[in-house]
C-alpha cells in the first residue's frame, strides 16, 4: 500500500516539478513573480486540446509547437511589457502581469469556454508487482522529467544557459561582464512560458482543464518554490516531488481534506526555518 | 501644509456625502458608498504595512476572513454583534502579532509568498475544521433584524466608522516617528537599523496595524451577508485589489488609499454593469495601464513635480 | 502645491460626478409596462459553465412567453424582461448584484444565482426586502435553514434522490452490502454525501469510510487507493465535473472497481461523457428529471416532449436537469403571478407559497421551508451506450442495471 501512496506521490510530482520549473525560474532570474504562469500552462492544455479535438494530432506531438508558440509570446510580453518595470519593486511587477492575466484569462473564457476538457487516451495501466501505474501518468512523467533535464542541460551548458545563471546570481556583475540583461531576461521568461506551454499539454492528458484552474496551478507554483528553492531546475524537481509524496501521505494517513493544507504549513515552516529551500542557493530577498 | 488642509478638506466633504447617501440616494448607492467605505478601509489598512513599510503583504485577505469567521462563531454562540466584531479584531490582532513575528524576518518576495500561505492555510483550516466552522458548507449568521433602509445604513455607519478610525490611525503614524521609522525601512532596513530604529518592533506594529480594522471590516461583514463560506471569506483577490487601490492612489501617502479605492470602486462599477462578458478583461487592462502610466499613483506624481516646484516638503 | 491640490479637487469632483452620473442614469430608467425578473448569472470564474446553462433555458422560456404576449397579470398580459449580470462566481458581487437588481433596475423578483452559497446570500439581501427568489439548482436542505420566507427553489430535496438509488440498488443488487463514500467539501456535494451516509446506514448497509476532498484538488489517487483496500462493493463519489472526470479517471489507473459505481452528479451531464469516453460506461447518477419522462403540465411548452424537441432542435443535444429546473423555475413565478393576479410582491410570495401545480419538469409544490416536495419520482440514471439512460422509476425507466464485472 505505501508504496503504491509513494508512486502516486512521485507520478504527481513529476507533473508538479514540471509546473513549477518554469515559474521558479522566471522569479529566481528576473525577481518577477509571474502571475501569468498558470494561464499559460491551462493556454498551452487548451491549444493542445483543440488540436487533438480538431485535427487529431496527438498530445504528445504538440508539445514542442505550444511550447515554441508559448515561448514567442512570453518573449513578446517580457519584451514589450514587463521589462519596462523590471526593477520597480516587487509589488509593481506582480500587479502588473496579475492584470495582463486577468485579460488572458477573459479571452480565454470568451474564446474556448470554461467547460471542463479533457484529451481521453485511454492508454490503460502497467502492472508491476503489486503497484499499478497509469500508462498516461507514467508517460507524462517521463515526458516532464526529460523536458526538465533538458532544460536543466541547456542552463548548465549553453552560451545562453550560463549567461541566464550568471545573471541568475548577480545581475549587475553579469551587465559588467557584456551581458545583454534585457535580451536575457526575455530569453528567460520566454522559456517559462516554454515549460509552461509543454506543461499544459501534458496536463490536458493527464487533468481535466478548464479556466478556473489557473488559480491552482500558480498556488502550487508557489508552494513547490519554496519548498524546493528558487531559480534552479533541480529545486523544482526537488520541491515538485517532495510536494506530491508529502500530499499522497498526508491524504492517506490524516485525510485528503488535510492534504493540502500540509502542503501549504510545510512551505511556511520552510519559510521560516529555511527560506531558500531545500536545495536552495541565494535566492533573491 | 496648504495642501494637506485642502485634502483634509476634500475628504471630509467625500465622508459627508458618503454618510448622507441614505437620505439624498436609494439603497443601492447606499450599498455602493458602504463599499466604497470598506475598500477605503483595507487600502488604507494594507497601507501601512505596504506602503510605509515596503512589505509587501497579501495577508489582507488572511485577516478580513478571520475576522469574519471568528465574528460568525462568536455571534453564534450567543455574544451580542457589536462584541462579537470587537473579540474578532482582537483574535485577528493576536494572530497577526503572532504570524508577523515570524515572517516579518523574512524579506521581499519571501515574505509575500509567507503572507499568501497564511491565506491558504487559513482557508483551508476553515474548510476542514468542519466541526467549527461548517467547512464547506459555510457559515449562516443571524440575519439583524430591521428591514433593509435600517440595515443599510448601520453597515454605511459601520463601515465609515472603521475608516475614519483607520484614516485617523494614518495621519497619527504618518506624522509619528512610526511613520518616519517605517520609511526609513523601506528605504534600507539595514540602514535604519543601524542608526537605531528597532525594526523589527516598528515592523510588527504596521503590520498588526495592517490587521486590526480588517478583523473589523471582515466581522461586519460576516454580519451584513449573513452568510460566509471558506473560498469567499478568504479570496486573494481582495488583497490584490488592496495593493492595486493604494499603487493606484499613491502608496505611503495620508489619501493615497482614499482616491485609490474610490477610483477602483466607481471604474468598477461602471464597467461591471455595461461588459458584462469582458469586465473581467478591462479591469485587467486597467491595472496593466495603470502600472505603465501611472506606476507611482496618481497622487504620488503631481506631488513630488508640485514639491520641487515649490520647494517646501509638506 | 495649487497643481496638488487641484488635481485632488479634480480627481475628487469627477469621482463623485460619476457616481451621481451612474444614479441618475439608473434612476432613470425606469420601465412600467414589463415585469422584470433579476438573473443573476455566473458568467465568469468557477461556475461560468454551468451559469451558461441557465443562459440557455432562462432565454427559452422569456421567447416563448414572449410570443404569447406576456403573463397574465390579472387580465392584463405584460411582457417579460430578464435583467442579468454577471456575478463572476463571487459571494461579495453576488450580494452587491442582489441589490442592485431590486434597487437599481427595480426588478419584481429575483431568480437565484447557480452556486448554493450564492443562493444563501442573494436570498439574505431579497428576504430584508421581501423581493421572492425561485432557486434553480439549489437541493440541499442546509440552503433553506435560515428561516427566510422568500426563498423558494425547484429541486426536490437531496434525500429524495438518494432514497430512490437505495431503493433500485437495494432492490436489483441486494448482495451489495459495503458502500466507501467521497465527497467534495462544498455545500451541494458534501450534502449529497452526509445525506448518503444517514441513510444508507439506515437501510442497512456498512459504510466503510467516509472522506471529503478539498475544493482545489488536482490528485485523488490516495483516497481512491484507500477506498481500493476496503474492496466496497459500492463506491459512491460526489463533486462537480472535473472532479469526478477525475476520479473515474483514477480510478481506472487505479483498476479500482466494484459493482456499483455512483457519481453525484457527473453522468447526467454532457460533458462528463465526453472528457471520459468509455470509463463513463456503466455509472450510475441521480438525477431531478430525465428528459424521457412523460409529463404534462400547465406551462409554457405544456409537455416533457415539447420542451426536449425545443431544445434539440437549439442546441443539438438532450437537455440535462439543469436546463429544466431553471425554466421551471421561470414557470413557477410565471404561474405564481397569474395566481395572485397582481405583480404585489407580497401576494405573489404567498401565491408561491400555495402554489400546486404541475409542469413539462414535474410537480411543483413548496413546503414550509420553500423546497418542492412534491416531486417524488426523482430519476436514476446510469450511462448505457454512451448516453445517460434512466433506470428507476418506472415511469421513466428505459433500461436495467448493469454492474461492473
Amino acid at each position: 500500500m505505501y508504496s503504491q501512496i509513494l508512486l502516486n506521490g512521485l507520478m504527481l510530482g513529476a507533473i508538479y516539478a514540471c509546473i513549477a520549473v518554469g515559474f521558479s525560474l522566471v522569479w529566481g532570474v528576473l525577481n518577477v513573480i509571474n502571475m501569468i504562469h498558470g494561464a499559460f500552462i491551462i493556454l498551452g492544455g487548451y491549444i493542445t486540446f483543440f488540436a487533438w479535438l480538431h485535427f487529431k494530432i496527438h498530445p504528445f506531438m504538440m508539445i514542442l509547437p505550444v511550447a515554441v508558440l508559448m515561448f514567442g509570446l512570453g518573449y513578446i510580453l517580457q519584451r514589450g511589457m514587463i521589462n519596462k518595470v523590471i526593477s520597480k519593486p516587487v509589488l509593481t511587477t506582480l500587479t502588473l502581469t496579475f492584470g495582463l492575466e486577468m485579460i488572458l484569462y477573459n479571452a480565454m473564457n470568451l474564446v474556448f469556454s470554461a467547460t471542463p476538457r479533457r484529451i481521453a487516451l485511454d492508454m490503460g495501466s502497467l502492472k508491476l508487482g503489486e503497484l499499478l501505474l497509469s500508462v498516461d501518468r507514467i508517460a507524462s512523467m517521463v515526458l516532464a522529467l526529460t523536458l526538465t533535464g533538458l532544460l536543466y542541460l541547456v542552463l548548465r551548458t549553453s552560451k545562453i544557459g550560463r549567461a541566464i545563471v550568471a545573471v541568475r546570481m548577480d545581475r549587475d556583475a553579469a551587465s559588467l561582464m557584456g551581458i545583454n540583461v534585457k535580451e536575457i531576461y526575455a530569453i528567460t521568461f520566454g522559456i517559462g512560458a516554454f515549460m509552461a506551454g509543454a506543461c499544459g499539454a501534458l496536463v490536458a492528458v493527464v487533468f481535466p482543464i478548464s479556466t478556473s484552474l489557473t488559480g491552482v496551478f500558480l498556488g502550487k507554483a508557489f508552494v513547490i518554490c519554496v519548498i524546493g528553492g528558487l531559480g534552479t531546475v533541480p529545486g523544482a524537481l526537488v520541491g515538485g516531488l517532495t510536494l506530491g509524496v508529502i500530499e499522497s501521505f498526508a491524504g492517506y494517513w490524516l485525510g485528503p481534506q488535510n492534504a493540502i493544507l500540509i502542503g501549504f504549513i510545510l512551505m511556511l515552516v520552510l519559510l521560516v526555518v529555511r527560506p531558500t529551500g531545500i536545495i536552495g542557493k541565494k535566492g533573491y530577498e | 501644509m496648504k495642501s494637506q488642509r485642502i485634502g483634509y478638506f476634500i475628504f471630509f466633504v467625500w465622508v459627508a456625502l458618503l454618510a448622507l447617501s441614505p437620505f439624498i440616494a436609494n439603497n443601492y448607492i447606499v450599498k455602493v458608498s458602504t463599499f466604497l467605505a470598506m475598500y477605503a478601509a483595507i487600502a488604507l489598512s494594507w497601507n501601512f504595512i505596504g506602503g510605509y513599510a515596503g512589505y509587501p503583504s497579501f495577508a489582507t485577505a488572511a485577516f478580513v476572513g478571520l475576522g469574519s469567521y471568528s465574528g460568525a462563531i462568536l455571534q453564534n454562540a450567543g455574544i451580542p454583534m457589536l462584541m462579537a466584531w470587537f473579540f474578532a479584531a482582537v483574535i485577528v490582532v493576536i494572530f497577526a502579532a503572532g504570524v508577523g513575528r515570524i515572517i516579518l524576518k523574512m524579506k521581499g518576495h519571501y515574505f509575500a509568498i509567507g503572507s499568501i500561505a497564511m491565506v491558504d492555510v487559513l482557508s483551508h483550516t476553515a474548510s476542514s475544521w468542519a466541526s467549527m466552522t461548517g467547512g464547506g458548507e459555510g457559515l449562516n449568521v443571524k440575519i439583524m433584524e430591521g428591514g433593509p433602509d435600517f440595515a443599510g445604513m448601520v453597515f454605511l455607519y459601520t463601515m465609515l466608522a472603521i475608516m475614519l478610525a483607520a484614516f485617523i490611525t494614518t495621519v497619527i503614524v504618518d506624522r509619528n516617528r512610526l511613520g518616519f521609522g517605517l520609511r526609513c525601512i523601506q528605504q534600507n532596513e539595514d540602514a535604519a537599523d543601524m542608526l537605531g530604529v528597532n525594526v523589527m518592533r516598528y515592523k510588527l506594529i504596521a503590520f498588526v496595524l495592517s490587521s486590526v480594522f480588517c478583523g473589523l471590516i471582515g466581522a461586519a461583514y460576516a454580519s451584513w451577508v449573513a452568510y460566509i463560506s471558506p473560498i469567499d471569506a478568504f479570496s486573494i483577490l481582495l488583497t490584490l485589489k488592496a495593493a492595486v487601490m493604494v499603487l493606484l492612489g499613491g502608496a505611503g501617502m495620508i489619501f493615497g488609499p482614499i482616491v485609490g479605492s474610490a477610483a477602483l470602486v466607481i471604474f468598477e462599477e461602471l464597467i461591471w454593469s455595461k461588459f458584462l462578458d469582458l469586465h473581467h478583461g478591462l479591469f485587467g487592462l486597467v491595472i496593466v495601464l495603470l502600472i505603465f502610466f501611472l506606476p507611482n499613483g496618481l497622487l504620488k506624481i503631481k506631488w513630488r513635480r508640485s514639491s520641487r516646484e515649490s520647494g517646501d516638503n509638506s | 502645491m495649487k497643481l496638488f491640490s487641484s488635481i485632488v479637487l479634480f480627481r475628487t469632483a469627477k469621482a463623485l460626478l460619476g457616481v451621481a452620473v451612474v444614479s441618475t442614469f439608473m434612476l432613470g430608467a425606469a420601465s412600467a409596462q414589463t415585469i422584470k425578473i433579476g438573473t443573476p448569472l455566473a458568467l465568469t470564474g468557477g461556475l461560468a459553465d454551468e451559469g451558461k446553462k441557465q443562459v440557455i433555458a432562462y432565454d427559452m422560456w422569456l421567447n416563448r412567453v414572449n410570443a404569447a404576449g406576456g403573463i397574465d397579470v390579472g387580465g392584463k398580459k405584460m411582457k417579460v424582461e430578464l435583467v442579468r449580470y454577471d456575478y463572476q462566481t463571487s459571494e461579495q458581487r453576488a450580494q452587491q448584484l442582489a441589490e442592485r437588481l431590486i434597487v437599481e433596475d427595480k426588478v419584481d423578483f429575483l431568480l437565484a444565482p447557480f452556486g448554493s452559497g450564492h443562493t444563501k446570500v442573494v436570498a439574505g439581501v431579497a428576504e430584508r426586502y421581501g423581493v421572492p427568489v425561485v432557486a434553480t439548482s439549489a437541493s440541499s436542505e442546509s440552503i433553506f435553514n435560515q428561516g427566510y420566507k422568500n426563498l423558494f427553489g425547484v429541486l426536490a430535496p437531496n434525500t429524495g434522490s438518494i432514497t430512490n438509488l437505495l431503493t433500485l440498488i437495494g432492490q436489483s443488487q441486494p448482495n451489495v452490502k459495503r458502500i466507501a463514500i467521497l465527497g467534495r467539501e462544498d455545500v451541494f456535494p458534501k450534502a449529497m454525501a452526509t445525506t448518503m451516509n444517514e441513510l444508507a446506514i439506515k437501510a442497512g448497509y456498512q459504510v466503510q469510510s467516509m472522506e471529503f476532498y478539498p475544493v482545489s484538488t488536482l490528485d485523488l489517487a490516495t483516497p481512491i487507493s484507500k477506498i481500493k483496500a476496503l474492496k466496497p462493493d459500492w463506491i459512491y463519489i460526489t463533486g462537480y465535473s472535473k472532479d469526478l472526470i477525475l476520479a473515474r479517471k483514477q480510478m481506472a489507473d487505479l483498476n479500482v472497481t466494484a459493482p456499483v459505481v455512483t457519481m453525484i452528479t457527473g453522468p447526467v451531464y454532457k460533458e462528463f461523457i465526453d472528457a471520459l469516453g468509455k470509463q463513463a460506461e456503466n455509472v450510475t447518477s441521480a438525477s431531478w428529471w430525465h428528459h424521457s419522462a412523460q409529463l404534462t403540465g400547465d406551462d409554457p411548452w405544456g409537455s416533457t416532449k415539447a420542451f426536449y424537441d425545443e431544445f434539440v432542435a437549439r442546441e443539438k443535444q438532450d437537455p440535462d436537469y439543469v436546463h429544466a429546473a431553471s425554466a421551471a423555475a421561470l414557470v413557477a413565478l410565471q404561474k405564481a403571478i397569474e395566481k395572485a393576479k397582481t405583480l404585489d410582491k407580497t401576494k405573489v410570495r404567498e401565491a408561491l407559497a400555495t402554489l400546486d401545480i404541475k409542469t413539462f419538469y414535474g410537480p411543483i409544490k413548496f413546503g414550509p421551508n420553500g423546497m418542492n416536495t412534491a416531486i417524488t419520482g426523482l430519476p436514476i440514471i446510469q450511462v448505457q451506450n454512451g448516453q445517460p439512460v434512466p433506470l428507476f422509476p418506472q415511469a421513466v425507466q428505459k433500461g436495467t442495471l448493469r454492474v461492473f464485472k
